[in-house]
Parts: structure tokens; C-alpha cells; sequence
């Protein structure tokens, strides 16, 4: 019995990794790509490993950078996966059901590039067993980034046993049982919300800076996590639905364009709230908002880009509410490409960045990523892209029955 | 069926020569992340397997701290070339340290960030130091009509001088801020870091509110000349890259009953240091006679860093 | 008319030039950088200076909390000399006592500190408020002690007591290590501890603290860099 399930098993990743690499040359240019350049960042991080973070632009007055940005915002993708989940397990919505998995798979992706923005950023790597806990020194509960750790995990660990389960069963030909997979999408809806506010959590927790230091932060991540998840999604359903013949209703889609209308106008509003309250206030807590968005003492490195984000969020939200958006069509894609590079601006660079300038002391020391900083997040996205890429093959293969257990073996069980 | 044979069983030539192809395509896919990734072998063959596998300071038995220091000590005269000491310096029962510093006889000089520098092993290219001296403008304590770069005589006019360093915080945001508990508060108020534990993630940077502490952005470089050879586990021994370090009230000297170097070097005696717990301390008498404060009181943290002025 | 006799530094104080403003003002300030960088008597002056860290306990330091720890106090070796160009057979100088001159010369009692000395003493500049001379230098000992208000003597060891006539808060501060720079140890009972004198820092004729040139800084491990890589 045992051996007969290790065998399918063995049968099912067999299987899985002809299908992730068989493709057509519009795939393979892609893979080879998405390798190149994941290479590349992995050669730049070697290079930061042996010569220290000096590589990067970060300095005692800003100590977090790019890859806290990025991060920040991969969080936000993943957490933003489970909005498929939402609508198909809360309002059993059918049609949703069928592609809930793709929001998985996102989330899933988006874990990995959490994890190696994280790994990328430590100065000692090689010392990441001192987290272990039992092994290392686990300052839980007293420390927020334990916490952020934990339900990075666990979410990450949650959706491997759904999407796992799921293709599993389905490649084996059964009907997936409720009794294992259920249960843990309920969790995991739970657990995506928390994976944000933990994250927020992180900035906000601390009294030394008052940008971050605002109760709106959690919420306010939530909402753009709940614009740029949808956002990014949509763009995967439309490269399914190009490129494979697993068939993509129009409704999910047109479901996600809803979500992301509320939410975008949610993440609006509590920006403009924000922003009152820190300018008509004024006083020293507004200095770094000042920086960023209009420059202190010809200190203008974040301007250009913040205003960049607020268009291309305005932008693309707007059309968001266009009709078209509805419709499977250019507009859409050129709305969710705006707001997902809007909202990476916006909660990556333009919030983890003005938390440190001015610094604590008020010093006004800038920060511009160096040219390693921008290998290695690129190098991330590749590798977080390949890992999606395979993901979605193995799973456009199982769903289109291309790659499935053999009558014989599935007779023996 | 076809299908399926095709996959498992790949006679078909087309077939086999992708496969080949696959193959080959793998093995220079490894080449490459072997290639790209060389710099970690250049950089792992510095690495020690004992300081990878080391305990946390805390957790070490007094023998293993023992070997600890004794390793630490060998390495460093074998990087240096000097008699090097490195030694571990237990927090004094009864005691509980603090600072006090007069801003009306503060000269801006720097002479004390420059002390720290030279005792406590900083890197020298940058002329690193745990102190800050800030230029205020008399009229306030406003940091943002301060600055820390200046180079000009001082005392200059209209101006007073804030010198800030690690506040030694009886409730330290960066202490709950370690997800490995990597930096903690001793028994006589000094938070210190474990250089051998630190992980680099820099959340406690994030989370000072005086920016007290320093990251080892590459190793730091001290002619061997230089080096202040009476090191400490927790205080000035030469960190390694990419771990957090911060002012640890020189515990070196002071736990051993002597003064901090950035009080000696203090041209003007703006500096008071002592035991907080002893009632005829000289940081009694200040705290008690005079009309102190510390920064950022509104944060919670209670720092153990105090300000005055005379008049 | 400049005679031969040239003025000796007041008293037993560490190298440290005519305050800025009197002279040259770069002169004054590399002095003073001099002597606040070697932080005015610590061992690292030891060579250069001509004084001997004073030995003896000050009477009146009654801070001292807790044998066997000694806070040791600085003190001027005596009254001071005044030189002259003159070597004697062994090529040392030849300095004079004050009386030598002081026995015949009367003071002149209207002078105040600050304004110009032209005959003698010429390089006494400075401001300390409206002092005369004999307001701390005592005539009716030819000069080799220091008085106070109340006409009493006080050895030029025990200068700080004649300052602290005047500057009671700050004595009362240097009493409880407040003012005063000092190394040493905190804890007295386990060594002692060294304390710098008044006249260490403010020259009695000029006492406001020079200007100096600070230390590099601000000291950031990683400078700012625009265009890394």
C-alpha cells in the first residue's frame, strides 16, 4: 500500500517535471530568461555575502532598503492571493472554485520571494538556524519579526498542502475529500489577513518612527494587498487562458476587477486620511511625509517616485471602474499592470524608506539602491516568476488531465 | 496510452533527443549557479566551523566560554600580529550604571566620539564612532535645526552641542525588536550585543529611536599598530561583518571600576558616570540636584542616558 | 620698552597659548586644540608638559566617598617664576622670583585685567570681569601667595579655593564630579581617580574656554554614496 502510494508519488513528480519543462519556444525563451536573471541576483547576493552589505546603498540612517520594499509588497501579493478564496468558499461560488488554485499558487510564489528578500537582507546568512527555534535563540512572543516569521511559514506551508493536495488527488483521478482541504482554506482566508497586519505590525510598532508608527498602517496594507493580489492574478488568468486550453470563465476575472474597485477606493480613502492628518497636524511627525512627497531641503530622491506611484494608482484605478475593465480586453491588463507597479512604488520604496529619513535624529541622509541591490530584487522576481511558471504548468497539465496517473497504476490501488 | 509511453517510456527519437537536450541543458544550468555563486565558496573558506556551530553567550557553560574566548583570543593574534586580550567582563553585583552629560559646559569638541573610536576598535578608514555630536541652535531641543556635521571652531555662537550615543534604555525597543535575542539588557543596565549570534536582519537599528546603533556594512579595518588590545567578549573586540554593535558604556573599563574613555577624553568634565544604585555616586548628585531630562521621554523607554544644563 | 625679562606661561599650567582674540587667533586655537585633544593633564601629556601630576590629596575635595580610592586633584607645583633670556653655566634658564622685581616695583592699582600692560607683564591679556592684579595676587608677600577677599594668604596650590571665592556653583559641581574633566575609576574602591585643577582648563587671566577645532565627525561607518557599484 505504502510503497504503491510512494510510487505514484514518484510517478506524479516524474511527470510534473516533464510537464514543467516541456513547452514551445515562446516558453523556453522565458525560462531561459527567467533563469539568466535569477543568476544574475544570485551572483550579485554571493558577491554582497563575501564583501559585506557595503555592496548595498543602505546606511546606519537608513538600514532597511529595496529588499524590505520588496518584501513588503510580496507579502501584500500573497496575502491578496486569498481573495479568489474568499468569494468560493464564503459565497460557494462555482466558477471560482475551479480557479482558486491559481490564487494559491500566487501566494505560494509570492512566499518564496518573501523568504529570499528576507535571506537577502541579513548580513549573516549563515547564521539563519539561530531562528530555528528549539535550535537557535526564538525571542517569541516578545519579538514581531518571530511572529512575522511564524505566519509566513505557516501560510506558506497552508497553501503547499491545499495546492498539493488538490493536483494530487486530481492527477490520482479522485474527487479531492473536503475533510483535507477545506478546513485549511478556511484557515488560511484567517491566516492571509494575518500575514499583513503581522507585517505591518513589524513598522508599526515602533515609537522611534512616526511614519510608521500609525494604527491606519495594517489596514492600509490590507486594502493595496487586496488591490495588487487581484491585480496580478488576473494577469496569471490571462496568461493561462492564452497560453494553455485549461478554459478560463469570465466570471472570476470579473469578480477580481469588483474586489479591486472596492478595495482601491478603501486604499484611497484611508490615504487621504493619513495625509491630512499627518500635513494639517504639521510638526516634526509630518518630515518625513514632507520628504516624501515634496522634498526636504532639496532632498528630492523620493519625489519623483511616490508621484509616479500616485499617478499610475490613480490611473489605473480609474480605469478599474471603466466598463472595459469588465471585459477581457487591453484595458484591463494595462489596469492591473499600472496599479501592481503603483502599489510595489508605494508600499515598497515610499514606505519603508521615509521611515528613515529624516532619521531618528532628524538627519536627512538619502537613500538610492545600488546596482547589486537592483540584481538581486530583479534576481528574486525571476526566481519567484520560474517557481510560479512551474507551478502553473504542472497545474494547467493535472487540470487538462495531460498529466495523470496511469489507468493500470490507478487500477491497482 | 500512447501518450503515456511517450513520457515514461521515450523511444520516439524526437523524444529522446529533447530529453538529451533537457539534460544537458540542466547540467549547464548547474554550472552556471555554481559559477554565479562562487564568491559564497570564496567567502565560506574564511568561515570557521566553530564560530558557525558556537551557543549563544548566554547558554555557554563557563568552560565553553572559556574556549570560546580562548579561540577568539588566538585569532585575533594570529590576524594581528599583536598580544591581544580578549576576556569577558561580568556585569558588578549592586550595580546599575548611568550618564549624565551637562550641555552648558559641552564643547562640541568630539574628543569623546574620537576616544570611543580609538577604544573601542572602530574601523578607521570611516573613523567610526558610537557617539554623535550634534550642533543645536540654543532656544530649544529640536534635532531638526540641528546637525551633526560640522566642522567649524566650536563652541560656536548661538550654539550648544548634544553629543548623543546608545541611551542605555531600561525598557529598549531594540531588545524586543531581536528575533533571537542576539542583544539584551545585563544586570547593570548595559545592553550589549552577542557578535557571534547576530543574524544582521538590522530590526533593531530600525527600532532605535536614537539611532545608537551601528552595522558592520564590511569588516571593520584597524591597523594592527592601533588596536587597543584589552578587548572584551561583549564590548571592542574586532566585530565581525555584517553584525549589529552599538556603545556598551566601554564594560570593559567601567566593570572593572573605571571610567568610560568618552569620559576621560572630555576636555570639560561634561560627562557624569557612575553607579545609579549607590547614593553617594556623583550621578546621584546630579540626578538629584540638578533639573535632568532625557530625549524622547513620550517613547516609554527610559533611557539611563541623562541631559542637563546649568544655567 | 621690552627688557630682557619675557613672561613665563602663568603658573604650572599645561601648555596652552594666549586665548583667541589676544594674539594671533590661529595661534590660540591650535594651542588649545593641542591641549583639549591631549585632554589637559592626562598621562598621554606627561612628556610635553612641565608639570608633575600633583601628588597630594586637596584638602577641601571631601567627596571622597570610600577609601582606599584617592580622588587626586591637580595641583600647581608653587608660585609661579617669570623667565628671562638668560642661561646660567649650565645652559639652563634663568627664571626670577617675583619679589625680585616685586620688593621695589608697587603695583599699580587701578590697573584691571584686559586693559593693555606696556612695560611689564605684557602678555597678561585676557577678561576675567573687572579684576585688578592684587585682587588675587598677594603684594604682601612679595607676590608668592594668592589672597583672598577677605585678605587672607592662600598657597597657588590651593588656587582653587581663590577661584571658588567667586564661582561657587562650579565648585560646588566640581565637588560632585559634575564639572572637571577626570579619568581614573568611577569606583574608589578600586583605584583612584585624577581630577584636572580650575587653571588646568580656564586660564586664570582669561578663563573662558577657548575655541577649539572639533575631532572629524560625524563619524557615519558608511558614508552616504549616490553611485555604488
Amino acid at each position: 500500500m505504502a510503497t504503491s502510494g510512494a510510487t505514484n508519488y514518484f510517478r506524479f513528480l516524474r511527470q510534473a517535471l516533464h510537464v514543467a519543462t516541456e513547452g514551445g519556444w515562446l516558453f523556453y525563451t522565458w525560462m531561459f530568461v527567467l533563469t539568466a536573471v535569477s543568476l544574475v541576483g544570485a551572483n550579485a547576493w554571493a558577491f554582497q555575502v563575501r564583501d559585506g552589505m557595503i555592496r548595498t546603498n543602505m546606511t546606519d540612517h537608513v538600514s532597511w532598503g529595496l529588499y524590505i520594499a520588496n518584501f513588503t509588497f510580496c507579502v501584500g501579493l500573497a496575502a491578496g492571493g486569498v481573495m479568489m478564496v474568499i468569494p468560493a468558499y464564503l459565497y460557494r461560488d462555482q466558477e471560482m472554485h475551479d480557479v482558486t488554485i491559481i490564487g494559491e499558487i500566487v501566494a505560494i510564489a509570492a512566499i518564496v520571494m518573501c523568504t529570499l528578500s528576507v535571506i537577502v537582507d541579513l548580513g549573516r546568512p549563515d547564521r539563519l538556524w539561530h531562528m530555528i527555534p528549539g535550535l537557535g535563540k526564538f525571542n517569541w512572543p516578545i519579538s514581531m519579526l518571530t511572529w512575522d516569521m511564524i505566519v509566513l511559514n505557516v501560510y506558506l506551508v497552508i497553501n503547499l498542502h491545499v495546492v498539493g493536495y488538490l493536483l494530487y488527488t486530481r492527477f490520482r483521478g479522485r474527487t479531492p475529500n473536503p475533510i483535507w482541504y477545506v478546513p485549511f482554506i478556511f484557515v488560511s482566508i484567517f491566516w492571509a489577513i494575518s500575514i499583513h497586519t503581522v507585517t505591518a505590525f513589524l513598522y508599526c510598532g515602533l515609537g522611534g518612527r512616526p511614519f510608521w508608527n500609525t494604527a491606519l498602517l495594517a489596514p492600509r496594507f490590507l486594502a493595496s494587498a487586496f488591490v495588487s493580489g487581484p491585480a496580478f492574478i488576473l494577469l496569471v488568468m490571462r496568461v493561462v487562458r492564452v497560453g494553455s486550453d485549461l478554459p478560463m470563465h469570465p466570471g472570476p476575472a470579473r469578480l477580481l476587477v469588483q474586489i479591486i474597485r472596492v478595495a482601491s477606493v478603501v486604499n484611497l480613502l484611508m490615504l487621504i486620511s493619513e495625509l491630512f492628518t499627518i500635513f494639517y497636524t504639521g510638526a516634526g511627525h509630518a518630515a518625513s511625509a514632507r520628504y516624501l512627497y515634496f522634498g526636504e531641503d532639496g532632498h528630492r530622491a523620493l519625489v519623483p517616485w511616490i508621484w509616479s506611484a500616485i499617478s499610475l494608482n490613480l490611473v489605473g484605478t480609474a480605469l478599474f471602474f471603466t466598463p472595459a475593465a469588465l471585459r477581457r480586453g487591453t484595458t484591463r491588463v494595462i489596469a492591473c499592470l499600472l496599479v501592481l507597479v503603483g502599489i510595489w512604488i508605494e508600499k515598497g520604496i515610499g514606505l519603508i524608506v521615509p521611515g528613515f529619513v529624516p532619521s531618528t535624529l532628524h538627519e536627512l541622509i538619502e537613500y538610492v539602491p545600488s546596482v547589486t541591490e537592483w540584481k538581486i530584487t530583479a534576481g528574486i522576481w525571476a526566481f519567484g516568476l520560474l517557481v510560479l511558471t512551474v507551478m502553473l504548468k504542472v497545474t494547467i497539465a493535472v487540470f487538462t488531465q495531460e498529466m495523470k496517473l496511469p489507468s493500470h497504476a490507478a487500477a491497482e490501488r | 496510452m500512447t501518450e503515456r509511453r511517450a513520457i515514461e517510456l521515450p523511444v520516439v527519437g524526437e523524444v529522446t533527443r529533447r530529453t538529451v537536450m533537457k539534460a544537458g541543458a540542466a547540467t549547464l544550468g548547474l554550472a552556471a549557479w555554481a559559477t554565479a555563486l562562487r564568491p559564497l565558496v570564496e567567502w565560506a573558506d574564511d568561515q570557521n566551523v566553530d564560530d558557525f556551530l558556537q551557543k549563544h553567550y548566554r547558554e555557554l557553560t563557563p568552560s565553553e566560554l572559556q574556549d570560546v574566548l580562548n579561540r577568539l583570543t588566538d585569532d585575533a593574534r594570529r590576524e594581528t600580529g599583536r598580544p591581544v586580550v580578549i576576556r569577558d567582563h561580568k556585569p558588578l553585583p549592586g550595580v546599575v550604571f548611568a550618564y549624565a552629560l551637562n550641555l552648558s559646559i559641552c564643547i562640541g569638541c568630539r574628543r569623546c566620539a574620537e576616544a570611543c573610536h580609538r577604544e573601542n576598535n572602530h574601523d578607521r578608514a570611516t573613523h567610526q564612532s558610537y557617539i554623535r555630536v550634534f550642533e543645536m541652535q540654543k532656544g530649544g531641543i529640536d534635532f531638526e535645526r540641528g546637525t551633526a556635521d560640522y566642522h567649524h571652531p566650536v563652541r560656536a555662537k548661538d550654539k550648544y552641542y548634544m553629543p548623543v550615543q546608545c541611551q542605555q534604555c531600561e525598557n529598549p525597543p531594540c531588545v524586543k525588536a531581536c528575533p533571537i535575542e542576539a542583544t539584551w539588557q545585563e544586570e547593570d543596565g548595559i545592553v550589549v550585543v552577542d557578535y557571534n549570534w547576530c543574524i544582521g536582519c538590522r530590526y533593531c537599528e530600525a527600532a532605535c529611536p536614537y539611532h545608537a546603533r551601528r552595522f558592520n556594512w564590511e569588516k571593520p579595518r584597524v591597523p594592527a599598530e592601533e588596536i587597543n588590545i584589552q578587548q572584551s567578549y561583549l564590548s571592542n573586540r574586532i566585530r565581525p561583518q555584517g553584525v549589529m554593535e552599538k556603545c556598551h558604556f566601554c564594560l570593559h573599563r567601567t566593570r572593572e571600576g573605571r571610567l568610560p574613555a568618552c569620559l576621560e577624553a572630555c576636555p570639560t568634565g561634561a560627562r557624569v558616570f557612575g553607579n545609579i544604585l549607590d547614593p553617594q555616586s556623583e550621578i546621584r548628585w546630579v540626578l538629584e540636584n540638578k533639573r535632568v531630562f532625557v530625549l524622547k521621554e513620550e517613547l516609554g523607554t527610559k533611557p539611563r542616558f541623562y541631559y542637563f544644563f546649568d544655567k | 620698552m621690552s627688557g630682557p625679562l619675557t613672561e613665563q606661561p602663568p603658573l604650572n599650567r599645561v601648555k596652552k597659548g594666549p586665548l583667541p582674540g589676544a594674539t594671533s587667533c590661529w595661534r590660540g586655537l591650535r594651542y588649545a586644540i593641542v591641549c583639549a585633544a591631549l585632554g589637559p593633564w592626562s598621562g598621554a601629556c606627561g612628556p610635553n608638559s612641565h608639570i608633575v601630576p600633583g601628588e597630594q590629596t586637596h584638602t577641601d575635595a571631601k567627596i571622597v566617598a570610600s577609601p582606599p580610592g584617592r580622588v587626586i586633584i591637580r595641583t600647581p607645583e608653587g608660585s609661579p617664576r617669570v623667565a628671562t633670556s638668560i642661561r646660567d653655566e649650565r645652559q639652563q634658564p634663568v627664571t626670577l622670583a617675583c619679589a625680585s622685581c616685586h620688593t621695589t616695583r608697587p603695583p599699580d592699582p587701578s590697573h584691571r585685567l584686559g586693559q593693555p600692560l606696556n612695560r611689564f607683564h605684557q602678555h597678561v591679556v585676557g577678561s576675567h570681569g573687572q579684576l585688578s592684579c592684587t585682587a588675587c595676587h598677594n603684594p604682601a608677600e612679595g607676590y608668592e601667595t594668592l589672597r583672598r577677599a577677605d585678605g587672607t594668604t592662600l598657597a597657588y596650590a590651593d588656587v582653587m579655593l581663590l577661584c571658588a571665592q567667586c564661582h561657587g556653583p562650579q565648585y560646588r559641581d566640581f565637588l560632585h564630579g559634575a564639572h572637571g574633566g577626570m579619568t581614573g575609576y568611577w569606583d574608589l574602591s578600586r583605584g583612584d581617580r585624577q581630577r584636572n585643577n580650575c587653571i588646568d582648563c580656564h586660564a586664570p587671566h582669561g578663563p573662558r574656554y577657548p575655541t577649539v577645532l572639533p575631532a572629524p565627525g560625524p563619524n557615519d561607518r558608511k558614508p552616504v554614496r549616490r553611485n555604488h557599484d
